[in-house]
């Protein structure tokens, strides 16, 4: 597999010249009254993220818990609680199958709204309008959405979250140098007196234009909600900018870039649907570089909100190459050959349409398993040392990270059977959940998002107003 | 023009608070007038009672005819009856007689010496005699006003009169074996001349003449259902509806009741909730609980809701909606017992709810037919998000408003639009990245220092003097012409703070401007399309300068130009006419032109081009610029028919020419020109290829393969505008390769019997089979690689339509396509959707009527099309929110 070596914070730092970029975020984690109001332990912030993996893992393999495809989360078991037996049924829309709806679904529980709506907030967003109703700290990236995915034919195939208004809550980072001039990108340094006079005519510029923003989303705006939302979205992306564009710009450091990917990216890497070839270390490298990015961006405390994918709902790759895991092979991938066949009907989402409880279903169990392998690479990332923090514990354990799929069956023949039994999993969110355990919940995702919420001091709730909840109380400690 | 229409034809004149409604209306009355289907709500004029067993339980039947004092009727044995779903079924003997004497009715009848006896009834067997009594006015077994009974096998009237005895005899009677146990439409009618008849199910079945006035009638009878007064001519059945007017009613307002089912009487009010509630509430219930089942294709049992001809006549076990009456339409009581929908979750109560009141009020359909793709992927008709420009419309702006061409630098820069609902200007999602925020300061900046800067301001001012006097003019000058509309004073003074930073800095004028337009290029009012959506709820005109906007956009995909902003500020944008005026100016300009091929390319996005990877085993002869040159085959086709010849649109699926490069004429198998650059072939020697679907850049829709699934899809979403499910994909989604003997035909057909799939199947891929001779890269062949014959015939299978249509070669298929009015619609569609930026949804469809309309009486050219588009509401009005 990869032979990369991880980028750290430690090392990140030290690269991009000391302080430039953390500090001043960092900055920002003691003084945050929305965060210490909820918080008992200090200086930890609300944090909540989106991690999805396409295609999920059939019911029946979640109940082999770390003896089958789930053995990469084992050494994280105890700082996750796995969830079963999750019902997703509601987010069915009759006549989509369940890589979209099902997609849609996942950290909502409402169907799409709309090939690229979703039918409602995802709960990471419905978290950061809760402790931060004022937005994010000066300069902090709102939302950041990254992801290693080439399905893409309907965007919540691959993004995982969602404003109130069911549009996509940030654009997506499908490139790992793009995440990183996302989080940590900077303004060119003006070196000579005729820059810095430029500068800060620029700087009346900028001041004009966002006196305009703030305008159109003050109590006089002419605009109706929605636009007003869209309008608010790009001011703050402005006030962003300032911040960087000026004040990094007065640090005179900014971060090296990563490579250049090479994988394909837009429209290439979905090719009419047919799918593509990629080899297992293409994949985990890419992806890998992209995890290392958002979890030094979530390390140096750039970014409290958002989703990371690894490949998408349905995704249509043909993969080749040997999977080993822990020092023993795993499978030789190639997806193509053993399906014996070319075009999207070689792809590997295949094998779940495949997927028999009564049979091996091999191929499946390595892809599951090696996704698994990667989902657990990004969280492990934030529970290494320099995910310290001051309470002792580290990033995985004060934020909330909820790990979710499409489906708990590939077959689409049936829905009940498609969206039922979900896989799940969420971290402690600094002691608010239960941790260490592998719980049969039996509810449905909404009342088990929706304690979520609860858990996280969030009093708006997702799906209808009128709906009768069921509190998972099971989940919290 | 009959009663119902007239009724609402005055009713758009008196009702001036929705405008939408009055449309509807309008539409509702030509199509009536259009299509002669008689009216679905039951007559009223004259009627003097009128029971409608909806009480569902208790021991009286209300008499609901609110034409005086009500004549109730008491069940002198409630245990002998019993309620059932809006009927009284009768069980053992019974009588149910009015508590007073049927004075009202009598004197009514007597003076107007004309009467109606009316009755939905289900006979409990065709045996019963006497006659039975169904409905009567009488006094015992001989002496009677009026009987209407059952003589077993037929309908049996008395009518006393001048001419007939006490007892009403000789009667008036149906012929043998005319009754049945079904559940009857009866209509006993004598009018002032004395012509008797009898009506069964809205059809004439027995005359006679039964003379003599009706001053000898009793006015001491009772009015009795279901027996004589006696107790002795006991009447066995269910009864759903009697009804007794003071007239005979003409043969079509018979037919007009029985078309309108059992049920209340239905009042010009109720008819226009029942019309608001189809179009806001439900159809979309229909389409997404129904039409899986019982639409075009499907027809279950016999029965399509999608069509309202269709679905009023009801299916296999007759008529299903009854207007008026829920509780007796079997629609509604499979629905609220949740038998239907079949195999699906159920309604939920607020649907079932509405579905009660919409056919309670009368079961309107605002709409000739249901289209079920407005529907099934509902978009919440209160989201208004304002437009952020695309990056073409950007580009196109820049260019316009400063005159540099920025385009190069905006693709490298800004992210790319991506697709949504079919279009990549869908609003919804034109969000903003932190790459476009940057990217606009970097452009706005390397536009400034592109820009004649003194040539441009001189266009605003002719004062140099680099103080707030002569800045404030030219600021609000320049800034009406950047931002599209006059500027605030706040506006002004924001930019003015820009010119004294620079001011400050020790600039000069020139650098002034050149800071402000970096200002302005980076404005809400400029990177957007802002408009005004506070309001009172309800759509509203847009403002001059919105509306010029709207039109410049749509029309050139740029701002406006100094005639439409001068037309702004003049108010001379407020009427229809005014505005068809600019847009007819509009499209005689070279921009319109250009920007209408933005149209195509979204519409069939042909920008999927550009990520084609042929198989190169399969393909070694590809090569990628084979790409462009498809999709440049497929803009100057459409130039060639839509723009030169000016042709209707839909002859873009048969128009016998195409113009494309030596390269692509060679893969065609075409002689390539001569000159080196494109050639325009005349095709009508060559009728296999002619049209878009012939085109490369369609046909490889369907892959290497030339997939007769994806194929048809695209036909039958993007041209057809209809829908299907997305798969399940049946047991084994494993494509069956095509062999000796086997052609991708033969698969099709294999698949089409599978009864897994070719329920689904069978709507969209015959669609194909006129292709199957064009591999999957677009090359005609009459064989495919394994020897086998390929065929061109098929079957077109069109929403909405009742049968298919036979082709035999894919000629007459384009053909077909070319004159279809669905096809026609879908360019109404496809075009208003990427002219507005969003999704159409259910609330739109009565507009886009009218623009199909206005469309295609104007040629259904592309410029008859959009000018329907822009003097639309759609176009000319916002939908507004509240304040908050």
């Amino acid at each position: 597999m990869t032979q990369r070596q991880p980028v750290s914070r430690r090392t990140a730092i030290k690269g991009l010249g000391g302080v430039a970029i953390g500090l001043p975020f960092l900055e920002e984690m003691t003084a945050t009254s929305a965060a210490a109001a909820v918080a008992k332990t200090p200086a930890v912030p609300v944090r909540a993220f989106n991690v999805f993996f396409g295609l999920g893992i059939p019911a029946p393999l979640q109940t082999e818990g770390f003896d089958g495809v789930l053995e990469p989360l084992r050494p994280l078991s105890k700082k996750l609680l796995i969830m079963r037996n999750v019902d997703q049924v509601r987010c069915d829309e009759k006549g989509i199958n369940a890589h979209f709806d099902g997609a849609s679904g996942a950290f909502t529980a409402e169907p799409p709204d709309g090939e690229a709506k979703s039918g409602g907030p995802s709960i990471d967003q419905v978290i950061r309008k809760a402790h931060y109703p004022n937005g994010m700290p000066a300069g902090m990236v709102p939302t950041l959405v990254g992801g290693t995915f080439f399905r893409r034919s309907r965007v919540s195939r691959y993004v995982h979250s969602y404003n109130d208004d069911g549009t996509v809550a940030a654009a997506m980072q499908e490139k790992p140098r793009d995440l990183f001039n996302r989080v940590f990108g900077g303004a060119d340094i003006p070196k000579t007196e005729a820059e810095m006079r430029r500068l800060r005519i620029s700087k009346s510029v900028l001041d004009s234009t966002v006196e305009q923003y703030r305008y159109y989303t003050g109590p006089n705006s002419p605009l109706g909600a929605a636009s007003k939302a869209r309008v608010k979205d790009h001011l703050d992306r402005i006030r962003e900018f300032e911040k960087r564009a000026f004040r990094m710009a007065l640090h005179g450091k900014t971060p090296k870039q990563p490579p250049k990917s090479k994988l394909l990216h837009g429209g290439q890497a979905d090719p009419g649907g047919q799918g593509i070839d990629i080899t297992l270390q293409e994949l985990t490298e890419e992806w890998r570089l992209m995890a290392d990015l958002y979890a030094l961006a979530i390390q140096t405390d750039r970014v409290r909100f958002g989703a990371l994918t690894f490949l998408a709902a349905g995704e249509r790759i043909r993969l080749t190459g040997r999977y080993e895991y822990a020092g023993r092979k795993i499978w030789d991938f190639d997806d193509s050959k053993q399906l014996n066949a070319s075009g999207d009907k070689g792809c590997s989402h295949e094998w779940w349409h495949k997927f028999n409880e009564k049979r091996k279903n091999e191929q499946l169990r390595a892809h599951a398993h090696m996704k698994m392998n990667e989902v657990a690479y990004f969280l492990s990332r934030l529970d290494d040392a320099d995910s310290r923090e001051a309470n002792g514990r580290t990033i995985l354990e004060n934020a909330l990270f909820t790990v979710s799929t499409e489906s708990g069956d590939g077959r689409h023949s049936n829905v009940k059977r498609e969206l039922s039994g979900v896989f799940h999993a969420i971290s402690g969110a600094n002691g608010r959940f239960k941790t260490g355990q592998i719980m049969d919940v039996g509810a449905e995702g909404i009342d088990v998002y929706n304690s979520m919420l609860d858990g996280m001091g969030v009093s708006n709730r997702l799906g209808p107003a009128r709906r009768d909840g069921r509190a998972v109380d099971g989940i919290r400690v | 023009m009959n009663m119902p229409n007239e009724t609402h034809v005055l009713r758009l004149r008196l009702t001036p608070q929705a405008y939408v409604w009055g449309r509807v209306c309008l539409v509702v009355c030509m199509l009536g007038m259009v299509t002669g289907v008689a009216r679905a709500d039951r007559v009223a004029t004259d009627l003097i009672a009128l029971y409608e067993f909806t009480e569902a339980k208790g021991d009286t039947v209300r008499d609901r005819s609110r034409a005086g004092t009500p004549i109730d009727l008491v069940i002198d044995k409630p245990g002998n009856v019993q309620w059932r779903h809006g009927a009284l079924v009768i069980q053992r003997g019974v009588a149910i007689r009015s508590v007073e004497r049927a004075r009202r009715l009598t004197d009514a009848i007597k003076q107007s010496n004309a009467l109606t006896v009316e009755a939905w009834v289900k006979p409990a067997n065709t045996r019963q005699d006497g006659p039975a009594r169904i409905v009567t006015m009488s006094d015992n077994t001989s002496n009677r006003n009026i009987t209407l009974g059952q003589d077993g096998g037929k309908y049996d009237a008395r009518l006393r009169s001048g001419s007939t005895s006490e007892n009403g005899i000789p009667s008036t009677a149906s012929p043998n074996n005319s009754l049945s146990t079904d559940l009857t439409h009866v209509v006993y009618t004598r009018d002032a001349s004395g012509n008797a008849r009898i009506y069964l199910n809205g059809k004439q079945s027995a005359s006679k003449k039964v003379g003599g006035k009706l001053d000898n009638w009793n006015t001491r009878y009772h009015l009795i259902l279901a027996n004589e007064l006696t107790g002795d001519r006991p009447w066995l059945g269910e009864m759903h509806l009697v009804a007794i007017y003071k007239k005979a009613l003409s043969p079509k307002e018979v037919e007009q009741n029985f078309m309108a089912g059992g049920g209340t009487v239905i009042t010009a009010a109720m008819r226009d909730t029942s019309a608001k509630l189809f179009e806001a509430e439900v159809a979309p219930i229909l389409a997404r609980h129904c039409l899986e089942c019982h639409g075009w294709k499907s027809k279950k049992g016999k029965l399509d809701l999608s069509q309202r001809n269709l679905a009023q006549a009801g299916g296999k076990s007759g008529q299903v909606i009854l207007p008026g009456s829920a509780a007796k339409s079997e629609l509604f009581k499979q629905v609220l017992s949740n038998d239907m929908p079949d195999d699906r979750p159920p309604l939920s109560r607020r649907e079932k709810q509405l579905l009660r009141h919409w056919i309670d009020t009368g079961a309107v359909w605002s709409t000739a037919s249901i289209e079920r793709s407005a529907y099934v992927k509902p978009i919440e008709p209160g989201g208004n998000w304002l437009r952020r420009l695309t990056v073409t419309e950007y580009i196109e702006t820049v260019r316009v408003a400063v005159g540099v061409d920025i385009a190069e630098d905006a693709r490298a820069t800004l992210p790319r639009d991506l697709r949504a609902d079919g279009f990549s200007n869908t609003a919804y999602n034109l969000g903003v990245d932190m790459a476009h925020v940057e990217g606009f300061a970097k452009l706005a900046r390397t536009v400034a220092q592109r820009m004649d800067v003194p040539k441009f301001a001189v266009r605003f001012t002719k004062q140099r003097k680099f103080d707030d006097a002569t800045l404030k003019p030219m600021i609000a000058a320049m800034g009406k012409w950047l931002l599209r509309g006059p500027l605030e004073p706040r506006e002004i003074d924001a930019y003015l703070s820009v010119a004294q930073a620079v001011r400050k800095e020790g600039g000069d004028f020139d650098e002034a401007v050149s800071f402000i337009v970096e200002a302005m290029l980076q404005s809400p009012r400029f990177v957007y399309r802002v408009e005004k959506q506070r309001g009172d709820g309800k759509p509203q005109p847009v403002t001059g300068y919105e509306l010029a906007s709207r039109l410049s956009y749509i029309l050139w995909g740029g701002p406006p130009d100094d005639a439409l902003l001068r037309a702004a500020a003049k108010g001379e944008l407020s009427t229809k006419a005014q505005v068809e005026a600019q847009a007819r100016r509009m499209l005689r300009d070279p921009r319109a032109r250009k920007h209408s091929q933005q149209f195509i390319y979204e519409w069939l996005d042909l920008g999927r081009l550009d990520y084609m990877r042929p198989n190169a085993k399969k393909f070694p002869k590809w090569e990628d610029a084979l790409a462009a040159d498809m999709r440049a085959e497929t803009l100057a086709f459409y130039d060639e028919v839509v723009w030169k010849q000016a042709r209707p649109m839909n002859d873009l699926f048969n128009a016998q020419v195409t113009i494309v490069t030596p390269r692509l004429a060679h893969h065609y198998g075409l002689t390539p020109g001569t000159s080196g650059g494109v050639t325009r072939y005349d095709l009508s020697g060559l009728p296999a290829r002619g049209g878009l679907l012939t085109q490369g850049s369609v046909l490889t829709v369907g892959g290497d393969e030339g997939s007769m699934v994806t194929r048809g899809l695209f036909v039958l979403h993007s041209v057809l505008r209809g829908h299907v499910e997305d798969p399940p994909p049946c047991v084994d989604t494993t494509p069956v390769p095509t062999k000796p003997g086997l052609s991708q035909r033969g698969v099709a057909l294999a698949r089409l019997a599978n009864p897994a799939c070719g329920g689904c199947h069978a709507r969209f891929e015959p669609l194909a089979f006129g292709l199957e001779k064009f591999d999957g890269l677009g090359v005609h062949h009459e064989k495919d690689h394994h020897g086998n014959t390929l065929r061109d015939d098929g079957e077109l299978a069109i929403p909405g339509r009742d049968k298919p249509i036979k082709y035999q070669s894919s000629a007459q298929l384009m053909d077909l396509l070319a004159a279809s009015d669905r096809v026609k619609q879908t360019m109404t569609w496809k075009a208003t959707q990427w002219a507005i930026g969003r999704p159409l949804d259910e609330s739109d469809t009565a507009i886009l009527e009218d623009i199909h309309k206005a469309a295609q009486r104007g040629g259904g050219t592309y410029s008859s099309l959009l000018t329907a588009i822009v003097t639309s509401d759609l176009v000319r009005k916002t939908r507004t929110e509240p304040q908050p």
